[in-house]
């Protein structure tokens, strides 16, 4: 290869490279390196695969990609916070717009105002959905949400324990017991009641006390069911200075009230389900985080927050990020987050995603996905199998399955066999498997009808 | 000549009129009657979303790309930022449907596939850093930091030295170091640059003590000076009882000519956004992979991506008693990590190297040119070579006259290239830090050095020309004050702002 090495990722020559050499008066680049000890240079051989042309990469990594079953193959029934979602050829036609997706954060306001537009909408269209008046531009996903926003109860009430709904997906706990231990929380878990699976209101109150930072609730819980008994929990946080965040599933607030009506003091949630993208394995993700406006508290919001102003000159309208005081580029180590690279780009897909669909839309796919929900709950109990907590809920349910450890693996096959992805596995015993089920809007009547049929042919 | 497009685009919340649609969901027969909301948990308002036919959506969206300014537009030499060109192809790859619809509770016998691509990048990062455990679940630098301070945190706990709590950065360092250090639950302990712009190693070995857990440095640093006594400091680090965390957001210095794990760091993040081409996406997403040693590897997030040899079958280790637990969801941006498998395996061992040579020699060209002009001298010292990055500092040029970083930046994108990035690191004067990267040829640093004289003499011709800068973008300089004194910060507010 040697100095003729020529790349399409490299923008120079040997001729470019020549020429430059010569303005610097040096011979190789090697002498650029030459204030490095030796001792330290990387003299070997990397253990890495030779160059691959464009053609040999593609087909290198269909062929890994291959061995993959995806969820438009085998029917799913997973949720757990994020969903299979159809993109309308709209939305990629938009994010592959390289004016968006090869852009930095918008540091220069002025020749960025496409991308700072979009997030000053995106913040909107986000306070729209959780009825609050400021949302920032997005957090990693939803369970960093839960962890950044513990931190923020902490630091706007001063208090250093935060107590959490026993009802969490263990994800998202997993996170926030992680987040917290640098601050030194303290996190208490309020337990559900046995047989409905809601917040137990009179526990809830017992441990809320002025020593409590906030109160974390899943609405709908983890469990899939509405919470519908929180006036009395919010009542009593609100008397005792304890802020209250709720987290939501998205789609869910087409039909159910928006936690800004009910006495949220922050809302979050999981952005990708309406529109931040396809499932991706996992990530990227777009963590929701939005509050009633105060002017003290607002400042305790984590990451950018895009505001609308004006020119100096000509007093046009303009966005640029503000409040900027908050972040670590000014703050350092009294910034209220380190998260500096955030979710942009799947904001700005969200935002797509929800003005395609419209209210109509909006509610119409959130009505789908209830609708099939409670369809498949009507067959399988028609054939006496039966959910875990009776409980109103919205698109996701616990199927009473009581699968023993050593028959998972077979019922996952018996399911995959069916080409179905029955749901998420969850054990209340550490010993058997009850399954969290969730319907997306993408599933036809037969899919349903054969995911009950499936249940019912491995009971027997 | 240089105009970006501007429109007087609309809110979205501003264009759309009762009943018009862009979309149809699929079909659904079930009956509405079914569903039975408990009544005090009803909506009763619909959320106010635009409604507009799919072609205006197009136009709006349209529009407002146009007036962003990106990396395909043009020059965009973002110190510290790697603003590289982002390959097409990835970008395709990244949307095989075989990647988008998988969901993360599979059974992993239906994702061996974005296993095996994860578990080869995991080895490939890996081989890069000279530290051979990786988890890519950060989905960002300073995640990545977080994680790896993380790390550090649990082992002295584990080694029963809990009461090492103090991380040392130096005053150079970016935000996020002392932020991420902070989030968990450890003391910053800031030491001076010297003159030189290096780590001044009296300052670190009066830094370090029993309560040392580590020191976090980038190296090559954001001066884009090479911290030359790294091994000293490892050495002072190392006997003190601390260990070493290396920010690799500028790794694009060093990618295959040294190797963090040989100058004796523990553990260090990547940006995969920046050294490995993913695009930025106007902020995000990106992705931090951590690399470690063996004595950090216990305590990595849960799970980890294995691979079992004889059964070739690529599994999650969840069995980990050690482990600091989780710092994502699930198991980080793994589109994005799949763009920097793409992007790894179209240099290969022969090309990825290059990509640094040619980072550092347009660094230390467009800077050696750059620092002939009057009003603009390199930071700290001119006698040694940068590698990818250099900072410039406008204070002669404030100081003669009037005219600021700020005001060249402003200049600058008014000419259709993108500025340095200004007012970093803090420990320069009027900073202007330029990372021209490999994407940028001889010509177009010849060009970029051309519009910065040439703007630089109007502004010493017509000082407010500079002041008033820029004005052949989208809209005029942004009043960031009145941005706070007037906080409007979504369409809720502007309409209650309207009712009053
Ligand atoms: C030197 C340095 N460290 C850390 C970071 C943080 O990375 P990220 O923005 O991905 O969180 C950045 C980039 O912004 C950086 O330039």
């Amino acid at each position: 290869m040697g100095d003729n090495y020529a790349h399409p990722y490299l923008a120079n020559s040997k001729k470019d490279i020549d020429e430059m050499l010569e303005y610097l008066g040096i011979s190789s680049i090697e002498e650029l390196y030459s204030d490095i000890p030796d001792e330290i240079r990387f003299k070997g051989q990397l253990k890495l695969p030779h160059y691959k042309s464009e053609f040999e990469l593609m087909e290198a990594v269909k062929s890994k990609l291959s061995k993959n079953i995806t969820t438009r193959e085998v029917r799913s029934f997973l949720g757990g916070g994020i969903l299979d979602i159809y993109m309308p050829a709209i939305q990629d036609e938009l994010l592959r717009r390289t004016e968006f997706y090869s852009a930095y954060t918008p540091y220069q306001a002025e020749t960025s105002q496409g991308i700072l537009q979009a997030m000053f909408e995106y913040q909107s269209l986000i306070c729209e959905l959780v009825g609050m008046d400021v949302a920032n531009c997005s957090l990693y996903d939803w369970a960093t949400g839960v962890g950044e926003a513990a931190l923020m109860a902490s630091r706007i009430t001063k208090r250093t324990k935060f107590v959490y709904t026993a009802a969490i997906a263990p994800n998202r706990e997993a996170v926030l017991q992680n987040y917290v231990t640098g601050a030194n929380l303290e996190l208490e878990m309020v337990p559900y009641v046995e047989n409905t699976g809601k917040m137990d209101v009179a526990k809830a109150k017992a441990m809320l006390d002025e020593t409590v930072a906030g109160i974390y609730i899943e609405n709908p819980n983890f469990f899939g069911i509405i919470e519908d008994e929180l006036d009395e929990i919010i009542e009593d946080a609100h008397a005792k200075g304890v802020k209250v965040v709720v987290g939501t599933d998205m789609n869910s607030l087409a039909l159910l009230k928006p936690p800004g009506e009910y006495g949220a003091d922050i809302a979050i949630g999981e952005g990708q389900s309406i529109g931040g993208g396809p499932l991706n394995f996992g990530g990227p993700l777009l963590g929701t985080l939005a509050m009633k406006y105060n002017k003290k508290e607002s400042r305790q919001m984590p990451g950018r927050i895009v505001g609308q102003t004006i020119t100096q000159n000509e007093g046009e309208v303009a966005y640029a990020n503000t409040l900027q005081t908050r972040e670590q580029h000014i703050k350092r180590e009294r910034a209220t987050s380190n998260i500096c690279t955030n979710e942009a780009l799947v904001a700005l897909s969200c935002a797509i995603h929800l003005t395609i669909l419209g209210p109509q839309g909006y509610k119409d796919t959130a009505e789908t996905m209830y609708l099939s929900a409670h369809h498949v709950v009507k067959k399988l109990e028609e054939i006496g199998v039966k959910r875990v907590f009776d409980s109103e809920f919205f698109n996701s349910f616990i199927l009473d399955l009581k699968i023993p450890k050593d028959k998972k693996q077979e019922f996952t096959q018996f399911m995959l066999d069916r080409k179905i992805f029955p749901g998420i596995p969850y054990s209340f015993d550490g010993e058997n498997y009850d399954y969290i089920v969730t319907t997306s809007y993408l599933l036809c009547e037969k899919d349903l009808d054969d995911f009950a049929k499936a249940i019912g042919e491995w009971r027997k | 000549m240089y105009r970006q497009a501007k429109y007087d685009e609309p809110l979205i919340f501003e264009l759309g009129k009762k009943g018009r649609r862009a979309h149809l969901p699929p079909r659904c027969d079930f009956s509405r009657d079914g569903i039975k909301i408990p009544e005090n948990m009803r909506r009763v308002t619909p959320p106010d979303l635009p409604e507009l036919h799919e072609g205006e959506v197009m136009r709006h969206y349209v529009h407002l790309s146009q007036m962003n300014y990106c990396v395909d537009t043009g020059t965009y030499p973002l110190g510290s930022c790697t603003m590289k060109y982002n390959p097409k192809v990835n970008e395709t790859i990244a949307r095989s449907e075989k990647m988008m619809y998988l969901h993360p509770n599979q059974p992993v016998e239906t994702v061996q596939g974005i296993l095996e691509i994860l578990y080869e990048l995991q080895l490939a990062l890996g081989e890069l850093a000279g530290l051979p455990h990786t988890t890519l679940q950060p989905p960002a630098g300073a995640s990545g930091e977080y994680t790896g301070l993380n790390l550090i945190k649990a082992y002295h706990q584990d080694n029963g030295e809990g009461q090492r709590d103090e991380i040392i950065a130096p005053d150079s360092s970016h935000g996020t170091n002392p932020a991420s250090t902070v989030l968990n639950g450890q003391k910053l302990i800031e030491i001076k640059s010297n003159e030189d712009g290096r780590v001044d190693i009296d300052a670190l070995k009066a830094a370090v003590s029993n309560k040392t857990a580590g020191l976090m440095l980038t190296n090559p640093n954001t001066l884009g000076i090479f911290e030359k006594d790294i091994i000293e400091m490892s050495n002072t680090v190392r006997d003190a009882g601390g260990l070493l965390y290396y920010d690799g957001a500028n790794f694009n210095a060093i990618v295959g000519k040294i190797r963090p794990g040989d100058m004796g760091y523990d553990v260090l993040h990547f940006n995969l956004h920046k050294t490995f081409s993913t695009p930025h996406g106007g902020g995000g997403p990106g992705s931090g992979a951590v690399c470690c040693n063996d004595i950090l590897e216990p305590y990595l997030p849960v799970p980890t991506i294995n691979h079992d040899k004889d059964k070739d079958y690529y599994y999650f280790d969840y069995d980990r008693p050690k482990s600091i637990g989780k710092v994502h969801g699930y198991y980080g941006n793994i589109a994005v990590a799949l763009r920097a498998y793409a992007y790894i395996a179209a240099l290969g061992e022969e090309g990825l190297k290059h990509t640094s040579d040619q980072a550092v020699l347009t660094a230390n060209y467009a800077m050696r040119k750059m620092e002939k002009i009057d009003g603009l001298r390199l930071s700290h010292t001119s006698a040694i070579p940068r590698k990818h990055e250099s900072v410039l500092e406008a204070t002669p040029f404030l100081r003669n006259h009037e005219v600021s970083g700020m005001d060249i930046a402003k200049m600058l994108i008014s000419r259709g290239v993108h500025a340095p990035t200004v007012y970093f690191p803090l420990i320069a004067h009027e900073a202007l830090m330029m990372e021209p990267t490999e994407n940028e040829n001889k010509d177009r640093i010849d060009q970029y050095v051309k519009i910065l004289e040439e703007e630089m003499e109007k502004a010493r011709q017509d000082p407010d020309y500079a002041h008033h800068a820029p004005t052949n973008t989208s809209i005029g300089r942004v009043d960031d004050a009145y941005a706070i004194r007037n906080l409007t910060l979504s369409w809720k507010m502007i309409k209650e702002k309207q009712e009053e």
